[in-house]
């Protein structure tokens, strides 16, 4: 992350810099977002954009859409961020929250389940918006390496049971959509993703303590 | 009512929001009351926190961060996104009426200066006949009249080429309630009657007579006071001029 110049002037939030986040430096940003320091926002925003704006467009299929759901998170995360508990929790995660159950909310009240599932048809299933392979030139983007390791616990996910996860967690989906659209039992669905979580429960664990 | 076994079970499905939207509601108000519920969640939560990031970051577009930034803030931003496609069309459909409402008007306007030079061309065309007999008149009379204190006259320009008269009765008071200022061509067969002249006191009258039907040999003009819806062959009433060629 660019460290600002001056104490008194605020970076450009496009500006090229180090994009590293030590565990000293988020407890930073979140204080300096409770301080109402606008640089912690401009931090932040750099940082978590391009990890919200996956969570969002993986359910929205709409990239403008996306891009407000993204907004709505960060203008909680500034105007109400007396929400955050520093003790149960850190600030990326916090947001990746924020951001999927706006895109959830918006997905389900605006019934567009259906369109999208045509989009994504059209763009040839499951692969569309799924966890994507590492691509090099992405290396540099902070939380990487979390991405890395999610991915790499997902993949160990049998197929039918990273299935199913792909569409409820990635896609929102509900338990009977899933079923429908994967024309197998509620009862499966069901079981898959519970033994799913279970799983990534498992090999997640390691990454509470991480930060991007 | 739903056993507490039921939330403990559907916990993760919570979390994950898989639920369907009464059992997420129900959910939701079930944890309200349900210390163990509120912290296994809250763990489950923070066991799949990192979960989203599974996904392939999706580089923002160019100016994206500095606009997220800017509407954190509240600060003005641009229009809504869905704004404009919705801007877009209204100002096409205000262009396109624009357009239709003005050719419209242009077509209106066309139409109106088409009839106006329609009717120049035909004003022109009938001054110019009207100059030409007078200029190609092979022969030209006049006739005082004199009415009490009044004294007027008749003009004849005879054109030959065109059979035709120009006749300018001028210097006339308006015709007596009852009565008509009548015009007559003299002809080798008798007199035969030609048009009825205003007269106001004031402006010329001009006419532009061919010659009568069936009349073989026009030599002369006259102009009586007639009663008003008289249809002789012949005048009846005073003789104001009578002009021979």
């Amino acid at each position: 992350m660019a460290v600002p110049d001056s104490q008194h002037r605020l970076p450009r939030p496009d500006a090229p810099g180090p994009r590293l986040l030590s565990d000293a430096r988020e407890a930073s940003l979140a204080a300096g977002l409770i301080a109402r320091d606008e640089r912690a926002l401009v931090q932040l925003v750099e940082v978590a954009t391009p990890w919200l704006l996956a969570v969002a467009q993986a359910m929205l299929a709409d990239r403008d859409e996306a891009e407000e759901v993204v907004q709505e998170a960060f203008t909680i995360a500034w105007r109400r961020v007396d929400l955050f508990d520093q003790s149960s929790g850190r600030l990326m995660p916090w947001l990746l929250r924020i951001t999927r159950n706006r895109a959830i909310d918006r997905l389900r009240g605006r019934r567009r389940r259906v369109d999208k599932a045509r989009r994504l048809l059209a763009l040839g299933g499951l692969g569309a918006g799924s966890a994507a392979p590492v691509e090099p030139d992405e290396a540099g983007t902070p939380g990487w390496q979390v991405h890395r390791a999610v991915h790499a616990a997902l993949a160990a996910l049998p197929p039918d049971q990273r299935d199913v996860v792909q569409l409820a967690y990635f896609e929102g989906l509900t338990h009977s959509e899933i079923a429908g659209r994967l024309a197998i039992p509620l009862g499966t669905v069901k079981t898959r993703l519970r033994l799913a979580f279970d799983k990534l429960r498992g090999g997640l664990s390691s990454l509470k303590d991480w930060v991007v | 009512m739903i056993a507490h076994d039921w939330f403990v079970e559907h916990r993760t499905d919570f979390v994950a929001r898989t639920l369907e939207p009464d059992e997420e509601r129900s959910f939701t108000e079930h944890l309200g009351g349900c210390a163990d519920c509120r912290a296994a969640i809250a763990r489950l939560e923070q066991e799949l926190a990192w979960l989203p990031m599974g996904l392939a970051p999706v580089p923002p577009r160019p100016g994206l961060t500095r606009s997220l930034v800017a509407g954190a803030l509240g600060e003005r931003r641009g229009p809504p996104r869905w704004l404009v496609p919705f801007a877009l069309a209204a100002s096409l459909a205000l262009s396109l009426g624009a357009w239709f409402w003005a050719l419209g008007t242009t077509r209106a306007f066309e139409r109106q200066l088409a009839q106006e030079r329609g009717r120049l061309v035909e004003e022109l065309a009938m001054t110019r006949d009207t100059l030409g007999i007078i200029r190609e008149a092979g022969m030209v009379r006049h006739a005082s009249i004199s009415m009490g204190k009044k004294q007027g006259g008749m003009l004849i320009f005879a054109d030959e080429r065109t059979h035709r008269w120009n006749v300018v009765v001028y210097g006339l008071p308006a015709s007596e309630p009852g009565e008509v200022c009548q015009f007559w061509f003299i002809t080798d067969s008798g007199m035969v009657r030609g048009v009825e002249v205003k007269t106001d006191g004031r402006s010329p009258a001009l006419l532009t007579l061919p010659m009568p039907p069936n009349a073989r040999n026009v030599m002369g003009a006259a102009l009586t006071i007639e009663p008003m819806g008289a249809t002789g062959a012949a005048p009846a009433g005073v003789e104001l001029a009578h002009l021979m060629l």
